[in-house]
């Protein structure tokens, strides 16, 4: 074994170059080669999920599967709310070029909406983000895009479109911005009518595009429909009658609705003042209000036939008992009831005909309180009704233990109580349903309603005769006669209360209503009318609310199919010709 | 030997080369694919908004407007009507 390696025989060339050096360089390339592995095994064992996650950002993108919300049908499947593509405006200021784009920008501000002014205001605002407008029209997004301005870019979102417009607005509903309910059937819905978003995982190539998935794809499930009872012919028609009948009787506001009274369904349900749901600037509490819902007030004479049909029920009179209304007042413990108009000795029927406050107190005073109470309450009075609705009252209805007889006395003509319209329509389905009150609903229902009992089939027929009377010649509420249908209903002209009292003579503000049916030997509709503070001369409701009534069971009933009961005196001019072939 | 060792390297880079072709292809007919969808989802929508459109044509208020304003029509009510005895078996519950 030499020291050295001897690479050339010269020895002028020759360089000793001691073993150690190439052993040494072995080592170190080993120990290099060793890191590396070491690196390796790092990379692909120890940190591999680090590593995995970084590739995963820079190709990999989670995308939103966007769920539509549901829509809102009325009975008959027509669109009362939908979802649309409604495209955001948005904008980078600072990408904006003010100066070469003027041109661009000027017409950008004519498809907004907006001078030019107010549109270099925005791009003021903000350097990173402004809103330009939220949710224009597909078709003004479109042409957006078309004008192609740097710095100007959309965001996908959805409108709630409402082609009913103002007719159903307080029934429907709306959405906010981000298409959640704010109000009615929206609201009560919601839950069903958003669905669910689902979840994609893709890789995208340089370009964006996706090219493969990755893992499960989460599907959006789509919003439920919501079919309601609505018919929406018939809302329009009740909505429009209403409406002209409080600005012709200027009134401060008015409700009507409209129940099927053999399925309970509420074929209409309309209020006014009302909105346009697309336009929501300025609104205020009257417009938004569902008050067929949601305001109560003292139901007057509309309660009376409870009263008499429960003192028919349990034999306390007929209804060919007489009773002395005269001399038009009657005074009870101190205090005294008057009849608008003194009448003499009336039967049971007349007194619901010519709706006598005393005749009806004085029937009332033959039956325990709790008696009373307890059929007002089984027809709902005192009860919050099983709607669908958010913000339905209840009413007030005080037990029976604490009324004072002067109380039991007005109870029983409508005062002392409180009701909303929508009750005191549902509690008519007693008179109608022969004897049973059913519950109603919003929904469209394929089962016939399932009633409870509150009275027999025959006294129900005996005050349906009886409101057949009332809104008939000699009644309180001729004006609801219709052509071809026969109509019964209670008309109710109720005080309101002003302060603490219902207000003196010549200052006193009303509330009219009238609740009736037909046809009224097999009551198809019920429909109620209530107008609030009528102040151009006439406030009965016989004078104001019927003929609401009568126009809307007119045409509801013409719709519906249903053929008149009643003979009608043709006017078809019809020459009978030979057919030629 | 050799030539089964040839051979089977020749497959191997073959396969290999066959497996970019396909990648490449799947990938090109899935972006096609989504864009499809994406254009399906589109028109979803755009059917949507139309048919939204053609119900607040013809709303009930509309309808009345149009009818009364430029067709002179009238409200249809029993005394001009001439009603014909037909009941259907099935909607014999919605006659009076």
């Amino acid at each position: 074994m030499s020291r050295s390696v001897q690479y050339t025989s010269s020895p002028l060339l020759a360089s000793p170059t001691p073993v150690w050096r190439s052993k040494f360089l072995v080592g170190v390339i080993a120990l290099s080669f060793c890191g590396l592995a070491a690196r390796a095994a790092y990379i692909q064992v120890f940190a591999n999920d680090f590593f995995q996650r970084q590739g995963e950002v820079r190709f990999s993108r989670t995308i939103e599967l966007p769920a539509n919300r549901g829509r809102i049908l009325d009975r008959n499947g027509l669109i009362l709310a939908s979802s649309v593509p409604a495209p955001s405006i948005w904008a980078i200021p600072d990408d904006v070029d003010t100066t070469a784009d003027k041109d661009k920008l000027q017409q950008l501000a004519r498809l907004l909406e907006m001078p030019l002014a107010e549109l270099t205001r925005k791009l003021d605002e903000d350097r990173t983000f402004v809103w330009l407008r939220r949710q224009v029209d597909a078709d003004v997004a479109a042409r957006v895009a078309a004008l192609d301005i740097k710095g100007i870019y959309q965001r996908k979102e959805y409108k709630r479109q409402y082609p009913e417009g103002e007719a159903a607005a307080q029934v429907v509903g709306f959405t906010n911005v981000e298409d959640r309910g704010q109000e009615g059937i929206e609201l009560m819905f919601n839950q069903q009518l958003v669905g669910r978003p689902g979840l994609r995982h893709v890789i995208k190539d340089r370009l964006g595009r996706a090219v493969e998935d990755i893992g499960e794809v989460i599907p959006p499930v789509d919003g439920r429909d919501i079919q309601l009872s609505i018919d929406s012919k018939v809302q329009f028609f009740a909505y429009q009658k209403l409406r002209e009948a409080v600005i012709g009787n200027r009134a401060q506001a008015g409700s009507v609705v409209v129940l099927d009274a053999l399925s309970g369904e509420v074929l209409a349900l309309a209020n006014y003042p009302s909105y346009t749901p697309d336009r929501r600037q300025n609104l205020t509490g009257a417009q938004l209000r569902n008050r067929a819902l949601t305001d109560t007030f003292e139901p007057g004479s509309v309660m009376k036939p409870f009263t008499i049909g429960l003192a028919l029920e349990t034999g306390v009179v007929k209804p060919s008992t007489v009773i002395d209304t005269a001399p038009g007042s009657w005074s009870l413990t101190g205090a005294t009831i008057h009849d608008a108009h003194p009448h003499g000795a009336l039967t049971v029927e007349q007194v619901i005909q010519v709706s006598s406050n005393v005749g009806t107190a004085k029937i009332a005073m033959q039956m325990p309180a709790s008696a009373m109470w307890e059929a007002f309450s089984q027809a709902g009075f005192g009860q919050k009704p099983q709607v669908e609705f958010p913000g339905v009252v209840s009413g007030r209805l005080r037990p029976a233990s604490r009324w004072r007889p002067i109380e039991q006395a007005t109870a029983s003509y409508g005062y002392g109580l409180s009701a909303s319209l929508f009750q005191m329509v549902r509690s008519y389905t007693v008179f109608s349903h022969d004897g049973q009150i059913i519950p109603a609903t919003l929904l469209k229902s394929s089962q016939p309603a399932v009633g409870v009992n509150v009275f027999s089939p025959r006294t129900a027929g005996q005050i349906r005769k009886m409101l057949q009377m009332a809104a008939g010649p000699g009644g309180t509420g001729p004006k609801a006669q219709t052509q071809g249908y026969s109509v019964g209903g209670k008309s109710g002209t109720a005080y309101k209360q002003v302060g603490k009292g219902y207000g003196t003579d010549g200052n006193r503000k009303y509330r009219s209503w009238f609740v009736g049916m037909a046809p009224i030997d097999q009551p198809r509709i019920i429909v109620g009318v209530m107008l609030d503070e009528p102040s151009a001369g006439k406030y009965f409701g016989g004078d104001v609310a019927a003929p609401v009534f009568s126009e809307t069971v007119q045409q509801t009933l013409r719709m519906l199919n249903v053929q008149p009961d009643m003979a009608v005196h043709p006017n078809i001019v019809a020459a009978a010709e030979e057919e030629s072939f | 030997m050799t030539r089964v060792n040839l051979f089977l390297l020749l497959s191997v880079v073959l396969s290999a080369l066959y497996l970019v072709q396909v990648q490449y292809d799947s990938r090109r007919l899935f972006t096609e694919l989504d864009r499809a969808q994406a254009e399906q989802r589109r028109l979803q929508q755009d059917s949507e908004r139309l048919l939204v459109e053609k119900r607040a044509q013809a709303t009930p208020a509309r309808v009345e407007k149009i009818a009364h304003e430029k067709l002179q029509m009238r409200q249809a009510g029993p005394s001009i009507t001439t009603y014909v005895n037909y009941t259907e078996p099935s909607t014999a519950s919605a006659q009076p």
